[in-house]
């Protein structure tokens, strides 16, 4: 179990050479543990590159990186270890799969780590079952199942090493809707029966609000909101100068204000939403 | 009427495999598109979405049935390479992933690479690519690295290296699901003007609801065959269909059918967020 903090940290993409960028500007930011974490941002404002500073991909030019209070560079030797303990599933991971078996594919990190066969036996079992894969697809090629259960086994890979954080960029880009809310199902459901702590990057409001307890905002390289859900998606406008958004729902609400309508814009689904609209029909 | 400008026929492909469960990728579709008309595809995964642009522009044989674009028999074996050249250009398309279409080393090549390729002398092929530069927005971009540019920039430089094609028809093969909400914005943008500025037809595949909102027609296919063919009005009224085929409806939509299931009175169709607020604004007025 453990928490991620960052201390002052700041990177530079090319650094020392004439197309040296600041991706990362002196970050400061606590990700709570047990909770699920949204990362929102335009392309190119610094969120990979801040995610892959939790689990030492990337070394930071300056500042500190804090896995459950330890600084993950203090032994720069160790640093596979930190890799083990955050759990960073690419976007699009289902192209990294590679094994002849779904069961070897999922067995790869654990086997690295160097567990006995019975102790990565549990590993896979455990992973399979958090990411809803039946052990029946285990003898079969990861190649010749559908685009969704592709992705989820590319999950189980990365959960069968048991994180302590798990880190997923677009879990579900490229899915459609069924498919979308059923991963999202599944990392929610794996948080709340492991207790472990999530971060989850996406460019979908609707999601974000619907599944995150925690909401950090990047633009250019620094943080530009953070905080509860609804506290950041209070802040519309600041949202929509840099290329962002709120929930629909939200949307709808603000209009509607706008119209000189009494509701009160906090809600962020659908089910807030008709709540706060069915209000103005019984006034 | 006049005659359709694509016209699919009974259009079947099965993908070749050896597995027993293998099933055909489409079965027996049939469609009409006329000029100019701008049309989404919704499906779940593996619905045969993809399959069908592909069929489009050539890049597949159908495995049955036929497609006829501008009069002309697309599956027909007497088909020269001349034909197939010129049809190609007729049907433009933009995939999905902006890093693995666009092939040059500085933005306005890449408009000029599909151009280059087509024989077109150098003076006309330069007034092309300023134009589609300039339609698109990104003519101060003209010198830059693509690799530089962010998801939606690089998708308006694919989109410009379609256009400066001429093409007649343009496959959008869910062209925004890498992007930010901004970049999102961008593409349909481009993508509306093309279709109401150039009158060019347009395929638009996509899992955002929202985003096939923005049609004048919705297609949905499950499985392989055609599910449901109507207006974004139309289709988004079967909300247990769509579910029921993996998909879902906007969220705005979805509130205005539970508003009614409530028991309140909205009268009229909503697809997108302006019609929501103007459906609820005026039904509480009348009360």
């Amino acid at each position: 179990m453990s928490d991620v903090r960052i201390e002052d940290l700041s990177y530079f993409h090319a650094k020392g050479t004439p197309y040296e960028i600041k991706a990362l500007d002196e970050i400061a930011l606590h990700i709570r543990e047990g909770k699920i974490t949204g990362i929102i941002g335009h392309t190119g404002s610094g969120k990979s590159t801040l995610v892959q500073m939790f689990n030492g991909i990337l070394k930071p030019h300056s500042g500190r990186v804090l896995l459950a209070g330890e600084d993950i560079w203090k032994k720069p030797k160790d640093i596979r270890k930190v890799r083990f303990k955050v759990g960073l599933v690419m976007q699009y991971p289902e192209y990294q799969l590679f094994e002849e078996t779904v069961y070897k594919d999922i067995a790869f990190g654990p086997k690295n780590m160097g567990l006995k066969d019975d102790e990565i036996d549990a590993c896979v079992k455990e992973a399979a079952e958090f990411s809803d894969l039946s052990e029946e697809l285990f003898d079969k090629s990861p190649f010749d199942l559908s685009g969704g259960q592709k992705r989820r086994v590319a999950i189980a890979g990365i959960i069968a090493m048991r994180p302590d954080i798990l880190v997923l960029d677009e879990p579900a880009a490229g899915l459609d809707p069924r498919g979308r809310t059923a991963i999202f199902q599944n990392i929610v459901d794996y948080q709340k029966k492991s207790g472990r702590t999530v971060v989850i990057v996406s460019h979908s409001m609707e999601d974000m609000a619907k599944y995150c307890d925690d909401l950090v905002v990047m633009s250019e390289g620094k943080i530009l909101l953070c905080g509860e859900c609804r506290e950041v998606f209070s802040h519309a406008e600041i949202l929509e100068s840099v290329g962002l958004d709120v929930p629909q729902a939200t949307k709808l609400l603000l209009a509607l204000k706008s119209r000189g309508f009494d509701v009160d814009c906090g809600a962020l689904t659908v089910d807030e939403a008709l709540e706060q609209i069915k209000k103005l029909y019984h006034n | 009427m006049s005659e359709p400008f694509i016209k699919i026929e009974n259009l079947s492909y099965l993908y070749e495999d050896d597995s027993v469960d293998n099933s055909p990728a489409l079965e027996g579709l049939s469609l009409e598109i006329t000029k100019g008309e701008f049309v989404a595809v919704l499906g779940h995964n593996g619905s045969g979405k993809s399959t069908l642009a592909k069929l489009l522009n050539m890049i597949l044989t159908p495995t049955k049935g036929k497609i006829i674009i501008d009069g002309k028999d697309i599956t027909s074996e007497a088909l020269s390479d001349d034909d197939v050249l010129s049809l190609r250009r007729t049907v433009g398309m933009v995939f999905q992933n902006p890093d693995n279409q666009l092939v040059a080393t500085i933005v306005e090549d890449d408009v000029a690479f599909g151009l280059e390729n087509l024989g077109i002398p150098s003076d006309e092929i330069r007034r092309r690519v300023d134009e589609a530069l300039s339609d698109f927005g990104m003519l101060e971009y003209a010198k830059h690295e693509p690799h530089r540019l962010s998801g939606g920039q690089k998708q308006r430089v694919a989109i410009a290296g379609v256009m400066a094609m001429r093409p007649e028809c343009v496959i959008f093969d869910e062209s925004t699901a890498m992007l930010d909400p901004l970049g999102r914005k961008e593409v349909l943008d481009s993508i509306l003007k093309l279709n109401r500025e150039k009158q060019v037809t347009v395929i638009m595949i996509t899992h955002y609801m929202d985003e096939a909102a923005l049609a004048d027609r919705i297609v949905v296919l499950n499985d392989g065959k055609m599910l449901i063919d109507g207006t974004p009005s139309e289709v988004f009224e079967k909300e247990r269909m769509l579910l029921d085929a993996g998909l879902a409806i906007p969220q705005c939509t979805e509130l205005v059918h539970r508003l009614r299931d409530s028991g309140i009175v909205l009268d009229g169709d909503c697809v997108d967020l302006d019609d929501c607020v103007e459906l609820i604004a005026n039904s509480i007025k009348i009360i």
